[in-house]
C-alpha cells in the first residue's frame, strides 16, 4: 500500500522498500512518508516486518529493494553511523561500563565538541527526562523506567533528524508504560521531532500516534489517525488487530445480508461477507424492537469504567455488548441489541463503502 | 501458626546442615592435604636453617636465590616467556574470536574447530611435532628452500621455542574464554554505539573491550598461572640456559639433589604466580556480586 497523502517536503520518504531473508520477505513493498515533526507508529503483530522497517531506516539492515530518502536525500546505502537518526532500542541497551553522563555524552565526545558544551548538553538533556542529579550512577544503579529515559536522552542529545523507537517500553509495568509514553509525547512535541515508533500495544498506538500504519506480513494494511484506523478500519485484519470487535460471518442474498433475525441492506455482491460491530456500537433496546437482535446473557465482565456482555444470540453467534454501570443485567437475562454503527467486509477481506440502512 | 512452624523450619534447616558439610569436606580436605598442607612445608624448611642440628628462622635460602645471577636469569626468563606468551595470546585470540562472535556460516564453525583442536593434543605431542615443524631442517625450512627462501634460522632451543609451543597450547583456553565473554555482549549495545556514530575501532575500544574485561583478565590470569609453572615446552623447545623455573627446580632437586634450595624456588615461583592467582579469584568475587 502506498501512502499518497504527503508532499515531497517529507522529512522521510520511505519508498517501495523491500527487505528478503534468504527465501522469505520480511517486508513487502512498504511505502511511506512522514512529515516533520510527526509521530507515527508502526503497530502489527510479531514478526510482521515493522521492526525490520525501522532497522532499515537506521541503517542496521540494509533494503533488498525500494529507497529510503531523509530530507530528500537517499540514505539507503550509508552506515547506521552516518545516518542522521538516533535509535532507542527495546532493552535501552546502555553501555553498563558507562555512568548515565558517559552514556549520554558518548555520542558527543564522537563528534569532537568541546568538553564545556558536553557537559552542557549532557546537562539539558537530563533535566528535559527529569534525570538530574543521576549523572554519576550506573545502568545498574538505575530502575527500568530511569534507564528507558537515560536511553532517550541519549538519542534526544544528538539532535537526530529522525527518532526511531522499537518497543522502548515493552519490558516496562503497565503504569510505568503510561506514565513513559506520557512523556516522550511532550518531549517529541517540545523538541519537535520526527518519530517513528514500532509497537505491538494498539493501545500505545492510538494515544501517542498522530498517524498509526498498521502492518502485516510485511505488508501495510491501513495508514491513518488513530481515530480513523479505530473507526473505520479499512480491512477485516485491522478491524479484528485494534480494539475489541465483533465479527459476523454471513452472506449476502438478494442484496441483503442477515444477523441473526435482522436482514441488513448492503451494496455488496452475493457471497460471504463478514459484519463488523463494536461492542460500543450495540444499543440495548426493548425486547422485539425493530432493527434489534435479541439474546441471553451468558458472562459478564467488569471492567471498571464499563461492563463487557457475552451474549448468545443463536447456538453459534455470541456478541460483545458494552453495558453502562447505570444499566442492571444479571446472567440469564434477556437483552436485545440494536447495532447503531457496523462495518462490512467482502471476501477480499476489504471494507465495503460506508452507511448500511438497517432494514426491521 | 507462625510459633509451630518456626521451630519446625529450623528444625529442617539443622537437618540439612551436616548433609552441606559433608559434600565440601571432601574438597576441602584434597585442597588441605594437597595444596596447603605442601606450601606451608615448604615455607617451613625454606625459611629454617639447620644450626648445631636445631632449626633457626632464616632468610638465608631466598638470599642465596637472588645472589645467584643463574637464578635470577632463570627467574627473569620465565617471567619473560610468560608475559610475551600471554601478550601474543590476546593478540592472536582477540582477532579470533570477535570474528568467532560477529560471523555466521560454517567457515566461522570450522575456524573454532581448528581453534580448539590443541586442547585435544597432549603437550609432549605438540612439543615434538613443532620440532618437526620449526626445528633444523624440519618442515618449514624445507617449505623454504623449496621457495628458493634460505638463511632460515631455528627457533628451536632458543628463547622463543617455549613461546611458540605455550602459544599453541594456550589458543583453545583463551580462544574460548573471550568467545564466551563476547557471547554476553548484547547486539544492541554494539547497534546503540553504532547508532551514535561509532566506527568499529571505537566500538571495539569503547564498548566490546571494557564489556568483555572480565573475561580478558581471567583468561590471561589462568594462561599466566599455567605458562610460568609450564615444564615440557620450555625442557623440550626451549634452550639449556636460560631455563624456565620448572626445569631449573627439576634440576636442583633430581640432578643437584638440593630440595631446599628446589623448594625455594616453587615458593618464589608461588609468590609470582599468586599475584595473577589474586587477580583471578579477585575478577571471579566481582563478577560473583554484579550478578553476573
Amino acid at each position: 500500500m502506498r501512502d499518497q497523502t504527503r508532499s515531497t517536503l517529507d522529512k522521510l520518504s520511505i519508498d517501495h522498500i523491500v527487505k528478503r531473508f534468504g527465501p522469505s520477505v520480511a517486508v513487502d513493498d512498504v511505502s511511506l512518508s512522514i512529515p516533520t515533526g510527526e509521530l507515527v507508529c508502526l503497530l502489527g503483530p510479531s514478526g510482521c516486518g515493522k521492526s525490520t522497517v525501522l532497522r532499515m531506516v537506521a541503517g542496521f539492515e540494509m533494503p533488498s529493494a525500494g529507497r529510503i530518502a531523509i530530507d530528500g536525500e537517499d540514505v539507503g546505502t550509508l552506515p547506521p553511523n552516518r545516518r542522521p537518526t538516533g535509535m532507542v532500542f527495546q532493552g535501552h541497551a546502555l553501555w553498563s561500563h558507562m555512568t548515565v553522563a558517559q552514556n549520554i555524552a558518548f555520542g558527543l565526545k564522537l563528534r569532537h565538541l568541546p568538553r564545556a558544551t558536553v557537559n552542557q548538553k549532557v546537562a539539558e538533556v537530563l533535566e528535559l527526562v527529569g534525570l538530574k542529579g543521576f549523572e554519576h550512577r550506573h545502568p545498574g544503579q538505575l530502575s527500568g523506567g530511569q534507564q528507558q529515559r537515560v536511553a532517550i536522552a541519549r538519542c534526544v542529545v544528538l539532535e537526530p533528524k529522525i527518532l526511531l523507537m522499537d518497543e522502548p517500553f515493552s519490558a516496562l509495568d503497565a503504569h510505568l508504560r503510561v506514565r513513559l509514553r506520557e512523556e516522550v509525547r511532550t518531549i517529541q512535541r517540545r523538541l519537535g521531532l520526527t518519530t517513528v515508533f514500532v509497537t505491538h500495544d494498539q493501545e500505545e498506538a492510538l494515544t501517542l500516534a498522530d498517524r498509526i500504519v498498521v502492518m502485516n506480513a510485511g505488508r501495510i494494511e491501513q495508514i491513518g489517525t488513530p481515530d480513523s484506523i479505530y473507526g473505520r478500519p479499512g480491512t477485516r485484519f485491522v478491524a479484528g488487530f485494534i480494539g475489541t470487535m465483533n465479527m459476523i460471518e454471513t452472506r449476502v442474498q438478494g442484496g441483503a445480508a442477515r444477523l441473526g433475525p435482522i436482514a441488513i441492506a448492503v451494496d455488496a455482491p452475493e457471497g460471504p461477507v463478514t459484519l463488523a460491530v463494536r461492542p460500543e456500537d450495540f444499543s440495548l433496546v426493548e425486547v422485539g424492537s425493530a432493527g434489534s437482535v435479541a439474546g441471553v446473557v451468558e458472562r459478564i465482565i467488569d471492567l471498571g469504567a464499563f461492563r463487557m456482555a457475552d451474549i448468545r444470540i443463536d447456538a453459534g453467534l455470541v456478541l460483545k455488548a458494552q453495558i453502562g454501570k447505570g444499566r442492571r443485567i444479571a446472567v440469564g437475562d434477556t437483552l436485545a441489541l440494536r447495532p447503531e454503527h457496523l462495518i462490512l467486509f467482502g471476501a477480499d477481506g476489504t471494507a465495503r463503502p460506508a452507511a448500511i440502512p438497517i432494514a426491521a | 501458626m507462625t510459633s509451630l512452624s518456626a521451630p519446625l523450619g529450623r528444625q529442617k534447616r539443622a537437618r540439612r546442615f551436616p548433609v552441606g558439610l559433608l559434600l565440601v569436606a571432601a574438597p576441602v580436605i584434597l585442597v588441605v592435604a594437597l595444596v596447603i598442607y605442601p606450601i606451608l612445608s615448604s615455607l617451613s624448611t625454606t625459611l629454617n636453617v639447620d644450626v648445631a642440628g636445631a632449626g633457626r628462622f632464616s632468610l638465608a635460602n631466598y638470599a642465596r636465590f637472588f645472589s645467584d645471577d643463574q637464578s635470577l636469569r632463570n627467574l627473569r626468563f620465565t617471567a619473560w616467556f610468560t608475559t610475551t606468551t600471554v601478550a601474543l595470546l590476546f593478540l592472536v585470540c582477540l582477532p579470533l574470536a570477535l570474528y568467532l562472535r560477529f560471523s555466521f556460516g560454517r567457515l566461522p564453525a570450522f575456524v573454532q574447530a581448528i581453534a580448539t583442536f590443541p586442547l585435544f593434543v597432549p603437550g609432549i605431542i605438540v612439543a615434538y611435532a613443532l620440532i618437526r615443524f620449526i626445528g633444523p631442517n624440519g618442515t618449514l625450512q624445507s617449505l623454504l628452500d623449496a621457495a628458493g627462501l634460505h638463511g632460515y634460522r631455528t627457533p628451536y632451543l632458543t628463547t622463543w621455542g617455549p613461546v611458540i609451543g605455550l602459544l599453541w597450547e594456550g589458543i583453545p583456553l583463551t580462544l574460548l574464554v573471550l568467545v564466551s565473554g563476547l557471547s554476553q555482549v548484547p547486539q544492541a549495545a554494539i547497534d546503540a554505539a553504532r547508532d551514535v556514530g561509532a566506527g568499529p575501532l571505537r566500538i571495539l575500544v569503547f564498548i566490546i573491550l571494557p564489556l568483555i574485561r572480565n573475561s580478558i583478565i581471567v583468561a590471561l590470569s589462568l594462561e599466566f598461572l599455567r605458562i610460568f609453572g609450564a615444564f615440557t615446552q620450555p625442557y623440550l623447545l626451549g634452550p639449556a640456559s636460560p631455563e624456565s623455573m620448572g626445569v631449573y627446580m627439576q634440576r636442583t632437586f633430581g640432578d643437584l639433589q638440593d630440595p631446599v634450595q628446589a623448594a625455594t624456588q616453587a615458593m618464589i615461583t608461588f609468590l609470582c604466580c599468586s599475584v595473577a592467582g589474586v587477580i583471578y579469584v579477585r575478577t571471579i568475587i566481582a563478577n560473583r556480586r554484579a550478578g553476573r
